[in-house]
């Protein structure tokens, strides 16, 4: 059974069953880092609060770790089992002191207080925040914000994390600083789910799911999709410039074996034809 | 001529309290009538401080604006009318429509300008016209709208106000890639017909290279550089070693470069990578 299993799920904000999902299935394995593309308004970001019992599902059913997200009695494990980072850091941090902030999830679980101590400090550490444990949130920068709002989160020990475009707001710097720490959650066996606009951040993920219209449109590696760039271009979707340049090239004719990823595949392959 | 001078601009925050920071540092620039100036710089680095004395949002502490020639400041009393010269698009401008119908919203500036009814109608259809908003979405409300459609509604409410300069904060953070796109295109066709002055903050280097006549480079609060984006992005070291990064595109052809190959300098976009690379191909007779 995989850890996180969508069927055939259908949901709609209205009573007019305007789907925003419309059938979609989706498995996840147990520490594997998914990336979720798509135009706005395609349904991702609905997939993502269906997969913590924030929205319950019309049709079909999710089930995370063994629990079906639709069984009431369940709400609360399934939200403390999968965290949800937002866009906009500014709205999830809630107290005036850093490690207060990061406490308050385990405070609410009813976790003693001297095991708050040791799990505030080592998710704090694990984002590289600690330093900064007695300082005010106001203060940091936001990838610094969105580095304590996922230390907010792994103070709750969760099996899964998703995240909702977290550096949409951040400046180059501060998106560096968050996809690091999501690599590093992976590192330490937790799924991810990251949603994006940012191919060069897709390329980093185990797998690639591609959304339009409430569905699946393509999924597979991070190189198996980006090869597709003309299905991509045509659902207004992007792909990494290096994967471009070497589309267009091979549309002038040059061969190349395969699409590259990043920049120094990109520059192996033009070494390539040009030696 | 120039439309804005800015002389030893200088704001301090928070003076004689232990919060005092320093956050725009002696900057003074020149910018033409028409041209597009990219701003860059990491968060903190005096960017949106900066641009907000450029409308008269924040006082300088010390230094000078000068537009058309006059100190915005030089008649106190009148400072807010500067705001319809200069326009001034916030962050996630969405967040800041108000009113009952996107119509009413896009018409509350030029109303305050002081219009009639028959110029502001003209306005208001002509500012929704330019940011590609249909008519059948004016008498909605501007809640009832998609995000991308909002944020357009937004802008269309500043260039309700024609303004000479027009300031985008990050206009594109949060749209998809089409969304983005199509909104530069409207942003530049804009540009190109009313021939306005444009600051663009952005932290997107593939949006700067596209659009900018010239780029100012802020760190600490200084304006580190200012150049075409074809020179300041040609020196990666250092625009990496504040916080910032160079578009892909333009570090590959580096690299190629200083690998030995024949390719030209700050090389922005991906046609012209294409072409660089089949010159070169051709050039040696391999294709």
């Amino acid at each position: 059974m995989s850890f996180i299993s969508v069927e055939d799920v259908k949901f709609s904000y209205d009573e007019d069953k305007n789907y925003v999902l419309n059938g979609l299935n989706l498995k996840i394995e147990k520490g594997e880092f998914v990336a979720l593309l798509g135009h706005n308004g395609c349904g991702k970001s609905t997939a993502a609060k269906l997969l913590n019992a924030m929205f319950l599902p019309d049709e079909g059913t999710v089930v995370v770790d063994n629990m079906i997200t639709s069984d009431e009695k369940l709400t609360y494990e399934i939200r403390r089992n999968v965290g949800l980072v937002l866009q906009n850091p500014d709205n999830q941090l809630v107290a005036s002191v850093i490690e207060e902030d990061v406490a308050f999830g385990p405070e609410n679980l009813g976790v003693p207080p001297e095991e708050i101590r040791e799990r505030v400090d080592k998710a704090l550490r694990t984002v590289g925040m600690y330093e900064y444990r007695k300082h005010a949130p106001h203060k940091l920068s936001g990838g610094q914000k969105q580095r304590v709002a996922i230390a907010g989160i792994l103070a709750m020990h969760p099996e899964c994390v998703v995240f909702d475009e977290p550096t949409a707001m951040l400046d180059p710097s501060g998106r560096d600083e968050v996809m690091n720490t999501i690599l590093r959650l992976k590192e330490n066996g937790i799924t991810v789910v990251l949603i994006t606009h940012y191919m060069d951040e897709a390329v980093m993920a185990d797998r690639v799911v591609v959304m339009d219209n409430g569905n699946i449109l393509t999924v597979g590696t991070p190189r198996e999709v980006f090869s597709q760039v003309h299905l991509l271009k045509k659902h207004s979707l992007d792909v990494p410039q290096a994967t471009e340049l070497i589309y267009k090239l091979s549309g002038a004719g040059l061969k190349f074996d395969e699409m590259p990823l990043n920049t120094e595949e990109c520059v192996n392959f033009l070494e390539g034809v040009l030696k | 001529m120039s439309i804005i001078e800015v002389k030893n601009l200088s704001f301090t925050y928070g003076i004689g309290t232990p919060f005092e920071k320093k956050a725009v540092d002696d900057v003074s620039l020149c910018v033409n009538e028409g041209e597009v100036i990219g701003l860059i710089g990491h968060t903190g680095s005096g960017k949106s401080t900066f641009v907000q004395m450029l409308n008269g949002l924040i006082k300088p502490t010390s230094g000078q604006v000068l537009l058309e020639g006059k100190d915005i400041w030089e008649k106190s009393k009148e400072i807010r009318k500067i705001c319809f010269k200069v326009g001034m698009v916030f962050q996630y401008p969405e967040y800041q429509l108000f009113d009952e119908t996107v119509y009413k919203d896009i018409s509350f500036g030029p109303r305050n300008k002081g219009l009639s009814e028959e110029e502001i109608d003209l306005t208001v259809r002509k500012a929704a016209k330019f940011v590609g908003l249909s008519d059948r979405l004016l008498n909605k409300s501007p809640f009832d709208l998609s995000g991308g459609e909002k944020r357009r509604a937004a802008i269309a409410g500043v260039i309700a106000m024609d303004p000479d300069v027009l300031v985008l904060d990050e206009p594109t953070a949060g749209l998809d890639p089409k969304g983005r796109e199509v909104l530069l295109a409207q942003i530049m066709g804009y540009h190109k017909e009313r021939k306005n002055t444009i600051f663009f903050v952005s932290h997107s280097m593939e949006d700067i290279s596209r659009i900018a006549d010239r780029v100012m480079v802020m760190n600490k609060g200084r304006l580190e550089m200012l150049d075409t984006p074809k020179n300041i992005f040609a020196q990666v070291e250092k625009i990496e070693s504040m916080g910032l990064r160079v578009p892909q595109i333009t570090k590959i052809m580096m690299t190629l470069r200083e690998r030995g190959y024949d390719i030209t300098d700050g090389v922005l976009t991906v046609e012209q990578a294409f072409s660089e690379i089949i010159n070169l191909l051709e050039k040696e007779g391999k294709i």
